[in-house]
C-alpha cells in the first residue's frame, strides 16, 4: 500500500475507534435511567435532546408571563405619550401628580418603559400580588399599558445629588458580596451597566425598597423571571438592607415634587 | 515586514501593561474596583491584541520574510500585503476604539449572548480578511516558485509557513461563521436572540486551532533557525515535514475540549475530541525530540562527550540557546497542564479556574512568544540592516521572560487547583477561606511586573538598534544532518492533508453543528453591553 493509503487507512481507524468508544461502549458503562438499548445510548452521546422530565409535574410556581423584548424598551411617538397622561390621572393619588411619590409608592418618573410595562402585566396577570394595583390593572389594555409606560418614561427622572466621594456609596453597590454570591446592585441598576427589566432606583421612596428587598427575600414577591432578585434578596442582611435602600433614597438636589 | 512587526510589537507592549494591571488592581495590595467593568474591558483588549493582532502580524510578517529569504525570490504580489497589512491596522483600529469606549467588554473569545457595539466585530473581520490575503499570497507564492523549480524539495521553512497559512484559512472560518452568521445580526439589530450554544460550538472551531497557528512561527523557528543559530545540524527534516502537516490534520478538529462543561453539546462527541486531542501530542513530541537531537549534534559538534556532557559544551552565552532552553521547560509544563485540560474528567477540576490561565499563559506567553523574541532579534538586522544586536541586553531580557512567566503561571496553577476561579475583576481576601490564597495573588502580579520590564527592554533593544549601521550576512537556514535530497511527494504538497483536515472536521463537527442550527429551542435572548 502506499504511504497516501496507510494515512487514510489510520485516520479512519483512529476515527472509527474514538466513535465506538465514545458513542458505544462508554456510555452503556455509564448507562442512566433513561437508557434502552444500544441506539438510544447512541443517541444521548451525541446530545439528542431527551424528553424524560415529560411525566414530572410541572414547576409549583410561575414567576412571571411576560417576556421582554427589544420593542418595549423602544421610545414611543408624541400621541402615545398624550393617551398614557391622561390614563396617569388615575395614578396620581399614590404616584403623584408627576410620577414622584410622596406616599412611599415607587417614582414612576423617567422610569424605564419595559419596567413598567412588565409590572403593569405581572400585576394584570396575577404575578405580583398588591390589592390596590391588581385592581387598577385588571382593566387596563396591552395598548393602555404600552400607553402609560410612554408617558411615565418621557417625564423627567429623579436624580439622586451626584457623586463625588466613593466612599459614601454602599459596597452592596459598588461591588456587591462575592462571599455570599450577591452581585454589585449598580451591575443591572444602572451605574456600571443596566440591564433590560431591570429599574430606575435613584430617588425611589426607602420604604418602599426595603420592604420589596424583604418580600424578595421570603418569597411574596416572585415576578422576577429567573428568581434574581430572591436570590440576591435572601442572602442580604437587615442591615445591608437598610444601608442600600438609604442610599438609593437620599435627596437630590433640584428634585421634583418633594 | 517591518510595519508588521512595528505594530505587532507595540500593541504588544500596551497590552502587557493591562495585563498586569489587571494582577495588581485584583491583588492584596490594592483596594477593590469601583467599577469591575473596567476590569472586563480591559481584559478584553488585552485579549484581543494578544490572541489575535500579536500572532497574526508576526505570523504574517515572518511569512513574507521566509518567502523571500527561503525562496530567494522577490514576493509576489507586494501590493496586496500592503492592502492586507492596511486592513489589520484599520480593523485593529476599528476594535479598539469600541473596547476602550466600554461597548465591547466581551472578552476575545466573544462570548455571546453577550453582544459588543457592530465596530468590535467588523474590526476582528477586517483583522482576519487581512490574514486571509496573506494566506492567498503564501500559496501564490510557493506555487510560482514550484513552476521555477519543478519537483524540487520545497525549503522545510516554507513548507511550515504554508502548512499554518492553510491551517488559519480553515479554523478561521469559525469564528468568521459565528460573527457574520449569528452575532452581526443581533449587534446590527435586526434579532433580539442568539444561539449561543451554537456559536460557541462555532468558535470552538477556531479556538483550539488558533493555538497552533500561533505555535507554527515558534516551530518553524525551532526547526530552520536555532540548530544554524548555535552551530548544530537539524536532526531530521522529515521529522519536521511530518509535524507539520499532522498539525494540519489534528489541531482544527477537537476545539469540542474547550466545551467540556457546555450542556448543549453531546457526551459522545466530548470524547472523540478529547481523544484526538491526545493526537496533536504527537506531532510536539516529535519537535522535542528532533531539536533535542539536533541540540545535541551542537553539542557534541563543539565537543562535548558522555551522556550528559554535551549539554555543558553547548554555547549557553547565545541568546538562540538560552531561548530555546527556555521555551522547552515552558512547553514541558504548559503541555504536562494541557493534557490534564483535556482529559474529559480531569477537566472538571481545574475547568474555568486560573489553572487554565496559568496553562495557556506558560505556553503561549511563554514558550511560543519567547522565540517570537527570537524571530525578530534574528530578522532584524535583516530588515533594517542594523549593527548586531547586543547580545547583553537580549540574554537579560529573556532571562526575566522565563523567571517572570514562572512567577506568574505557578501561582495560577496552584490556586487553580484550590478552585480559584478566573476571570474575577476581586476577591474578598478577608474572608477566612480565602485569606490563605491572597499572597498567589500577589506573586503573579510581581511576576506580571517582571514581564512587563522584560518586554521594554525587548522594544527597546530593536527601536534603538541602528538603521543601515551594519551589512549582515545573507540569511541562512539551517542544514539538515543528512543532506535533503528526494522529499516524498506526499511530504512536498498539502492536498492529502488539507482533504483529510475537512474530512474530520465535517465528522466531528458535522451532527452537533447541524442539530443545534435546527433546534428552536435553543436560542436565548441577546445582551448588549455597555447599555448603562
Amino acid at each position: 500500500m502506499s504511504a497516501a493509503r496507510w494515512s487514510i487507512v489510520a485516520l479512519v481507524v483512529l476515527t472509527v475507534v474514538s466513535f465506538a468508544v465514545g458513542f458505544a461502549w462508554l456510555p452503556s458503562e455509564h448507562g442512566d435511567f433513561t437508557a434502552k438499548g444500544l441506539w438510544d445510548t447512541i443517541c444521548r452521546a451525541a446530545g439528542v435532546p431527551q424528553k424524560w422530565s415529560a411525566g414530572a409535574p410541572a414547576a409549583a410556581t410561575r414567576s412571571t408571563r411576560v417576556v421582554l423584548d427589544a420593542s418595549m424598551q423602544r421610545p414611543q411617538a408624541q400621541d402615545a405619550i398624550g393617551r398614557g397622561a391622561t390614563l396617569a390621572l388615575n395614578c396620581t393619588m399614590c404616584h403623584g401628580p408627576r410620577g414622584l411619590s410622596q406616599a412611599n409608592a415607587p417614582n414612576l418618573a423617567g422610569q424605564y418603559p419595559e419596567v413598567i410595562i412588565k409590572q403593569l402585566m405581572d400585576y394584570r396577570g396575577g404575578d405580583r400580588a398588591s390589592s390596590i394595583m391588581q385592581a387598577l390593572a385588571a382593566n387596563l389594555s396591552d395598548a393602555n399599558i404600552r400607553d402609560l409606560a410612554a408617558y411615565y418614561t418621557y417625564l423627567p427622572r429623579p436624580r439622586n445629588a451626584p457623586v463625588t466621594d466613593m466612599s459614601i456609596v454602599p459596597a452592596l453597590v459598588r461591588v456587591g458580596d462575592p462571599m455570599h454570591n450577591v452581585a454589585p446592585c449598580a451591575a443591572c441598576h444602572g451605574g456600571i451597566e443596566r440591564k433590560p427589566g431591570a429599574p430606575w432606583l435613584e430617588g425611589m421612596p426607602k420604604e418602599y425598597l426595603v420592604e420589596q428587598l424583604a418580600a424578595f427575600a421570603a418569597g411574596k414577591r416572585h415576578n422576577d423571571s429567573h428568581g434574581q432578585m430572591r436570590n440576591m434578596a435572601r442572602n442580604l442582611t437587615p442591615q445591608q438592607i437598610e444601608e442600600v435602600a438609604l442610599f438609593y433614597a437620599r435627596h437630590g438636589e433640584g428634585e421634583e415634587g418633594r | 515586514m517591518l510595519a508588521h512587526f512595528w505594530l505587532a510589537f507595540v500593541a504588544f507592549a500596551g497590552a502587557i501593561v493591562l495585563g498586569e494591571w489587571q494582577m495588581y488592581v485584583r491583588s492584596p495590595l490594592h483596594a477593590w474596583l469601583d467599577n469591575p467593568e473596567h476590569y472586563y474591558r480591559s481584559v478584553t483588549v488585552h485579549g484581543v491584541v494578544m490572541a489575535y493582532v500579536l500572532p497574526t502580524l508576526v505570523a504574517m510578517g515572518l511569512g513574507y520574510a521566509l518567502s523571500e529569504l527561503a525562496l530567494k525570490r522577490p514576493l509576489v504580489g507586494l501590493r496586496w500585503a500592503w492592502a492586507g497589512f492596511w486592513l489589520v491596522l484599520v480593523g485593529t483600529a476599528m476594535a479598539a476604539a469600541a473596547m476602550a469606549s466600554g461597548h465591547a467588554s466581551v472578552l476575545y473569545t466573544f462570548y455571546p449572548p453577550m453582544i459588543a457595539s457592530p465596530f468590535f466585530y467588523l474590526g476582528i473581520v477586517l483583522v482576519v480578511v487581512g490574514s486571509w490575503i496573506w494566506v492567498a499570497l503564501m500559496s501564490i507564492n510557493l506555487r510560482a516558485w514550484r513552476k521555477e523549480n519543478p519537483g524540487a524539495a520545497v525549503p522545510l521553512a516554507m513548507f511550515g509557513n504554508v502548512a499554518g497559512a492553510y491551517l488559519w484559512a480553515w479554523t478561521s472560518i469559525g469564528a468568521a461563521i459565528e460573527i457574520l452568521v449569528l452575532i452581526l445580526p443581533v449587534a446590527l439589530g435586526f434579532k433580539d436572540t442568539i444561539d449561543a450554544g451554537l456559536a460557541r460550538v462555532f468558535f470552538s472551531w477556531t479556538l483550539h486551532a488558533i493555538v497552533y497557528f500561533w505555535l507554527m512561527p515558534t516551530y518553524i523557528a525551532f526547526y530552520t533557525l536555532v540548530p544554524r543559530a548555535i552551530g548544530g545540524r537539524l536532526y531530521s527534516d522529515t521529522m519536521g515535514r511530518v509535524a507539520f502537516v499532522l498539525f494540519l490534520v489534528f489541531s482544527m478538529p477537537i476545539g469540542i475540549h474547550h466545551l467540556f462543561a457546555d450542556p448543549q453539546i453531546g457526551a459522545g462527541f466530548k470524547f472523540v475530541h478529547a481523544a484526538m486531542t491526545a493526537m496533536v501530542s504527537v506531532p510536539t513530541l516529535l519537535t522535542v525530540f528532533t531539536i533535542v537531537a539536533s541540540v545535541e549534534i551542537a553539542g557534541r559538534m563543539r565537543g562535548g562527550k558522555g551522556a550528559f556532557g554535551w549539554i555543558r559544551a553547548l554555547p549557553w552565552e547565545n541568546p538562540m540557546m538560552l531561548a530555546v532552553a527556555f521555551s522547552f521547560v515552558m512547553l514541558g509544563f504548559g503541555g504536562a497542564g494541557g493534557l490534564i485540560n483535556m482529559s474529559y474528567q480531569l477537566n472538571e477540576s481545574v475547568h474555568n479556574t486560573q489553572w487554565v490561565t496559568g496553562h495557556f499563559h506558560l505556553i503561549f506567553g511563554g514558550a511560543i512568544v519567547i522565540m517570537y523574541f527570537m524571530i525578530a532579534y534574528e530578522l532584524w538586522p535583516q530588515l533594517t540592516a542594523c549593527a548586531p544586536l547586543p547580545a547583553g541586553p537580549i540574554r537579560a531580557q529573556l532571562w526575566l521572560w522565563f523567571a517572570g512567566m514562572m512567577v506568574l503561571t505557578m501561582p495560577w496553577h496552584y490556586v487553580g487547583i484550590l478552585g480559584m476561579p478566573r476571570r474575577m475583576a476581586y476577591f474578598d481576601f478577608t474572608a477566612p477561606a480565602l485569606q490563605a490564597q491572597a499572597w498567589t495573588v500577589t506573586a503573579s502580579a510581581v511576576g506580571g511586573a517582571m514581564l512587563v520590564v522584560s518586554a521594554l527592554i525587548f522594544v527597546y533593544v530593536l527601536a534603538t538598534a541602528r538603521r543601515g549601521a551594519g551589512s549582515p550576512e545573507p540569511f541562512t537556514f539551517s542544514l539538515s544532518a543528512h543532506p535533503v535530497g528526494r522529499v516524498p511527494a506526499l511530504l512536498n504538497g498539502y492536498a492529502l492533508w488539507v482533504s483529510m483536515m475537512i474530512a474530520l472536521t465535517i465528522v466531528n463537527y458535522g451532527f452537533p453543528i447541524a442539530q443545534l442550527a435546527a433546534l428552536k429551542e435553543t436560542s436565548v435572548p441577546a445582551i448588549p453591553m455597555g447599555l448603562r
